[in-house]
Formats: C-alpha cells, sequence, structure tokens
C-alpha cells in the first residue's frame, strides 16, 4: 500500500513515513496525533548539526542505512531476564523490540490508585494518559525523533499514580532487543504522579543485534510528588539508543534521574525539565564509558519557572580507543524565578590520544537573586595515584582499570539502594574489562 | 658462604627530567636483617634516591646500577619491583577518591602473592590478618573502608603506609620521611610498628631529616646524605653527632 502524503518530506525522512501508519484501528484522535507529528518530522527531517543541540552527534551512519520500524516480531527469550533486570523484581513490565511482552513481564498486584501497563492496553482503557504521553514535546522545535515516535510508536509503559500514594517496591522496565529485526523502535512512556505521591523506576535498555531505540518518557510530578529514576543503558554494539524525558514538576515535587551509559554505538541521554512549581528539587546524575568507535552525548535542559527551586546535576564521562563523548547542559531561570539554587557539574577523563570528549555547561538567568555555578573538566588519569597503585604491586592495567572505575564509581555512589548500586557496579566492572585503552 | 647483598647500589647517577642532576654517585649497600639510616637536609637527593628505587617516573638514572637480590632493579618497572617484594612508605601519601582501602590492600596482596605463586586470600583470610595488624598499629578498622587516605589526618596517612607493609611483609622497605608530621605518640606507634618488622630477612632504609624516629628505631648503620653523595657513613652514634653539629659538618658542600 502506497501512502498518499500531502506534505514536504526531507529526504532522510522518506524510509519512516510510509512504515509510520501502520496503526489500523486506532481511535481518530491518536490517528490526528500521529499525522500532525510526521508531518513535524517528514518537514523537518533529521536534526541538523548546525544547531546547538544536535552538534555532537554524527547521525552519518543512520543517514545511510535507515531503519524504518517494523510490524514484524522478534521471539522474547526468558532464559536470561533476571540476569538483565533486577532479580525479585514484584512489579516488571518488559519491551521486546518496542512492544509490550505478557509473558515476559510480572506485573504483581498494585495499590488501588495506581494504573501501570503498555501504552497500547492504556489506548483503550486511560486515554487521558496516552493523550498526555503524545503531547509531550511536540511543541518543541529540534525534536524531529520526539516527533517521529509519536507518529510511530508500537509501544511502551504507562504508569499513573493517584494522589497520596507512596509504592515501596520500585517499578521495573525492560527495553530488549532481541536481534531478530533490524528495525527502529519507537516507544513512547509516561509516569504521571499524585500530589504527594512517590515511586522509583528502575529502567534497563540492552538487546542485541542492528537497531535503533528512540524512547520517548514524559514524567509529570504533581504537587510534593517524588520520582527516582535510575536507567542503565547496555545497548548492543551496533545499536543506536537516543532517550529523551521530558518532565514537569509542579510545587514542592523531588525528581532524581540517574543514568549509566555503557552500551551501543552512538548513545543520547537527554533529559528536559520544566521545573515549574514552587520549591522543586531536580537532581540529575549519570555516568558515561564510551569506547571502540562509540560515541555518547549527555544533553540537559532544566527551565526554572518558579521560586525557590533547586537544580544538581553530577556527571561523570570517560572516552578510550576512538571513542566521543559530550556533555552539554543548561540550567535556565526566567525573569522572577528567585531564590533558585542551581548546581551543574561535568567531570571528565579522556584515556589514550585518539579518544575526545566536549563538555558545555551553560547558566541563562534573568533573575537577580539566585545562586547558579557550573564546572568543567576534561582530564587524564591521576598519575600520582597510579604510581601508588603500582608502588604496592597492582599490575599497571590493573591499577589504570581501579582508577578508572573510581571516577565513575564517585558518580554510581549517589543511587541509594545499595543493592542496585552494586549491580551497576558490576555493569560497569564487565564494561571495563573489555575497555579498548 | 658469601651472603648476596639485598641493596647493593653503586655510583648512581640521576637528573630530573628537566635536566637538574640530583644524584651525583651514590654508594650504599644493605644486608638482609639490617636497618639503615638515611639522613640528609632538604635538598640532599634523599627522596629522589627514594623515587628512583621505587621507580617513579620523571627521573633519569645517567650512570651507576642498583642491584636488587642479585637483579638488576633499574630494568624491572615500578609494579615489579613492588611484586618482587620492595616497599616504600610514601612520604606524602597519595588520596585515591572511589577505591575503597581494603579493596586496594587485598588486590595488591593478591598481585603479590599470584607473583610468588602462592593462593590468593579470600576475604576471610584477609580479613583475620588485617585485624591482627590493625590492633598493633592503633588504626581503627572504619578508617579501612574508606577511600585510600580520604579523609585521614596526617599521623593515620603515616600509619596505613606502615600498615600496608606489614600486610605486604616486603624483602626490602624504605621509608620516605615517615616520620615527618607526627606528633610523639604518632612517632611511637610508627616506630612500634617498624621495630616489629625487623627481621632477618627483611632490610629497612629509613629515609629522614631528623634524628628523632632513631631515638625509637635503632639502626644498623647511618649515613649522611649531602649534595647528592653519602660523604658520611657511621654506626649509630653518627645520628647523634649530627643532632649535635648540624648537616655542615659534614663533606664538602656543606
Amino acid at each position: 500500500m502506497s501512502a498518499v502524503v500531502d506534505f514536504p518530506v526531507k529526504t532522510e525522512a522518506r524510509p519512516y513515513i510510509d512504515t509510520a501508519r501502520g496503526n489500523i484501528g486506532e481511535p481518530d484522535w491518536l490517528a490526528q496525533h500521529r499525522r500532525r507529528a510526521l508531518a513535524r518530522f517528514a518537514e523537518q527531517g533529521f536534526p541538523s548539526r548546525r544547531g546547538e543541540a544536535w552538534r555532537y552527534l554524527d547521525l552519518r551512519a543512520l543517514e545511510a542505512k535507515p531503519l524504518p520500524p517494523t510490524s514484524s516480531l522478534g521471539p522474547a527469550s526468558r532464559a536470561n531476564l533476571d540476569t538483565i533486570g533486577f532479580p525479585g523484581s514484584a512489579h516488571r513490565l518488559v519491551l521486546v523490540d518496542g512492544r509490550f511482552s505478557p509473558e515476559l513481564s510480572a506485573l504483581s498486584e498494585l495499590p488501588a490508585g495506581v494504573w501501570f501497563g503498555s501504552t497500547r492496553a492504556a489506548i483503550e482503557a486511560r486515554p487521558d494518559l496516552v493523550e498526555a504521553a503524545v503531547e509531550a514535546l511536540s511543541q518543541q522545535r529540534d525534536q524531529p525523533f520526539a516527533s517521529l515516535n509519536a507518529a510511530s510508536f508500537s509501544d511502551g509503559f504507562v504508569l499513573d499514580i493517584a494522589p497520596g500514594v507512596a509504592l515501596d517496591e520500585p517499578i521495573e522496565i525492560l527495553h530488549l532487543a532481541s536481534g531478530e529485526v533490524s528495525a527502529s523502535f519507537h516507544t513512547r512512556n509516561l509516569a504521571r504522579v499524585g500530589a504527594d505521591s512517590r515511586v522509583r523506576l528502575i529502567e534497563t535498555f540492552t538487546g542485541t543485534g542492528r537497531y535503533w531505540r528512540n524512547n520517548v518518557l514524559a514524567l509529570r510530578l504533581a504537587d510534593r510528588a517524588a520520582l527516582d529514576r535510575v536507567v542503565m543503558v547496555e545497548e548492543a554494539e551496533d545499536a543506536l539508543h537516543l532517550a529523551i524525558f521530558d518532565a514537569v514538576l509542579g510545587r514542592a515535587a523531588r525528581l532524581t534521574s540517574f543514568a549509566l551509559l555503557l552500551g551501543g554505538e552512538t548513545v543520547r541521554h537527554e533529559a528536559v525539565v520544566h521545573s515549574e512549581g514552587e520549591g522543586a528539587f531536580c537532581g540529575l546524575y549519570g555516568a558515561f564509558l564510551a569506547s571502540h568507535h562509540q560515541q555518547t552525548n549527555i544533553v540537559t535542559t532544566v527551565d526554572h519557572a518558579a521560586e525557590r527551586g533547586e537544580t544538581r546535576e553530577v556527571f561523570k564521562g570517560v572516552a578510550a580507543g576512538r571513542a566521543h563523548g559530550a556533555f552539554q547542559g543548561r540550567i535556565t531561570v526566567r525573569p522572577g524565578a528567585q531564590k533558585v539554587d542551581a548546581h551543574m557539574l561535568s567531570r571528565n577523563l579522556l584515556i589514550g590520544r585518539r579518544a575526545a570528549i566536549d563538555t558545555k555547561p551553560e547558566l541563562e538567568i534573568f533573575a537577580d537573586d539566585v545562586k547558579c555555578s557550573h564546572g568543567a573538566a576534561v582530564g587524564d588519569l591521576d598519575e600520582a595515584a597510579l604510581f601508588y597503585l603500582l608502588a604496592r604491586g597492582i599490575p599497571r592495567e590493573q591499577a589504570r582499570r581501579i582508577l578508572i572505575e573510581a571516577f565513575i564509581r564517585e558518580a554510581v555512589e549517589i543511587v541509594e539502594d545499595a543493592a542496585l548500586r552494586e549491580r551497576l557496579l558490576a555493569r560497569l566492572a564487565r564494561r571495563l574489562a573489555v575497555l579498548e585503552e | 658462604m658469601m651472603t648476596e647483598a639485598m641493596l647493593d647500589i653503586e655510583n648512581l647517577h640521576a637528573r630530573l627530567d628537566d635536566g637538574r642532576e640530583i644524584l651525583k654517585g651514590i654508594d650504599l649497600a644493605v644486608e638482609a636483617g639490617e636497618v639503615h639510616a638515611i639522613m640528609g637536609p632538604n635538598g640532599s637527593g634523599k627522596s629522589t634516591l627514594a623515587a628512583v628505587l621505587a621507580g617513579r617516573e620523571g627521573y633519569e638514572v645517567t650512570a651507576g646500577t642498583v642491584t636488587y637480590q642479585g637483579r638488576d632493579l633499574l630494568a624491572m618497572p615500578a609494579d615489579e619491583r613492588a611484586r618482587e617484594g620492595l616497599f616504600l612508605a610514601f612520604q606524602y601519601p597519595v588520596e585515591i577518591p572511589g577505591v575503597n582501602n581494603m579493596y586496594f590492600l587485598r588486590t595488591a596482596l593478591n598481585a603479590q602473592r599470584r607473583h610468588r605463586g602462592e593462593p590468593e586470600l579470600d576475604a576471610g583470610q584477609f580479613l583475620r590478618t588485617v585485624r591482627t595488624k590493625l590492633k598493633e598499629l592503633d588504626i581503627s578498622e572504619d578508617l579501612l573502608q574508606r577511600a585510600v587516605n580520604v579523609g585521614f589526618s596526617g599521623g593515620e596517612k603515616k600509619r596505613n603506609e606502615i600498615f600496608q607493609m606489614a600486610m605486604l611483609e616486603p624483602r626490602l622497605a624504605i621509608l620516605d620521611e615517615t616520620d615527618s608530621g607526627l606528633d610523639i605518640d604518632a612517632l611511637r606507634v610508627v616506630a612500634n610498628g617498624v621495630n616489629r618488622q625487623r627481621a632477618p630477612d627483611r632490610a629497612i632504609v629509613m629515609i629522614t631529616h631528623y634524628q628523632r624516629l632513631l631515638n625509637y628505631v635503632e639502626p644498623d648503620r647511618v649515613h649522611v646524605l649531602q649534595g647528592g653523595r653519602i660523604v658520611e657513613s657511621g654506626d649509630k652514634t653518627l645520628a647523634a653527632q649530627l643532632e649535635q653539629r648540624g648537616y655542615g659538618a659534614f663533606g664538602d658542600a656543606a
């Protein structure tokens, strides 16, 4: 079937136009959303590297070999689920190749006031939530992939928590790729946390094969709501991982996010935070370890629109081999958003002469009574520390790895849950073992 | 029977990477079981000698030889020297954030054990050894749960060096100004720790500016280092003479 397209289409967008319209039987409101989103993407095409937001990401390989979405599905294997996920997870939703897998998921009973399920199930059951998810980032000019995502998403997860509910058990999402299909997986997700409620999210992205994961998550925190998200990205060697979350914070809401980025040929981890309620807290933390030909970008935008907001950002990066890492952080304080307290830190380690890291923290401040600062550094391994380890008999290569691990470990310490922290560190150690120096 | 010297330094010349010559012909022989003190004023080359022996980068040996247990020490990289039983107690122990003290020490000990063909210690065996030695040096166990030297006081850092020496049981220990910055109580603890490690198959070289450590750890030999050379050697009474007359009385570089 050839689709009738009545809007302009950029060349690189073409492979994604026909495939985006395979969602027969969806309600009209959603079909309209998809159509508008597709038109936005088609007109804009891939993001331009001339613009600031995407300047460090090289997408030529994807342009040369497109990865359109597919309707065929890879088989789901239960075998290694517990080594991928968090053992004994009570609430686990598994997406394979961008689609909900009921047989791999374990959704135990949740307290009253909590709705948790796949985005596809929510289209029928909770269209209001899906609409909120689809509208996220739709007004942003420089997010064509979010538009493509809205047009093409196959599934995702939706979590809605009524006011006054504290979830003690974390909610776990596994985003897998089976390796059976070489395609793009567009997933659209939402976590909405009601007033005075709190929840922890643990998400793992991993898989095999060549694929492009395009993940969009909307986070909506009502007054005094708290959400703590920990993300592990360990995609396949040839995979692209472009993920963005768009958060809106109510009064005295608390959002903390930690991301450990280890795998994937191209990884972009982006956070957009609208700090709209007075006294909201936003903590963005993370670390990346890039080796071989990997490119890893961390992009954060925090917009303080209300008084007494607080932001803390700490990101650490390591690039080895011929890898390229980048951190771009921007904190904006709008006029009248007094007493904002914001600090951003980007520390990076270069291993070897062929690796590169760019770091670009920025503050844009339009209020006069604020406390804002940023710091950035790119350096080599500490020679004095290295000699200290050597002088105790630790072989040079092992000593170097201990120091690289220690550098990232400092960032991982932010994760409060000890078992989860150990798990992240174990993944890090595994990755370090194959680091190209 | 010929005894082979633990350490035999002949005509050692070394300079910094920037070309300044610091060591200008050191001769020194240390036998197993002996404790030597090398004393000298600031800038005499004491710490350079320690650094060159331990294999720190940034120095170039321009002449001379160093034989350690019959092998060419200078041909070995720093980590191999350590695995062969050479230990340097740092004048300024390095802080290493993110590396747990216990983990660091166990990694070092097991690297050395592997090198000697001995089985690695498991966590339990390691902990038992640690506890015994900690007590001897009056170090609290929670210090070891922290990152290497991070947040340690000056005295704690020095005690930690001697604790590491006790754990690693080296053949040759070089203590670089281990007494500096210690109050009298800490000095006594450190000195006791060193004394406890005197052994027939171990040599200890203490590098120091002051004589006071030698009141607690009695050396077999004392050497005066001045202008990059050893200008005087003697028994322990030499240290007392130095204390009275100052370094100015020795050597032509004064």
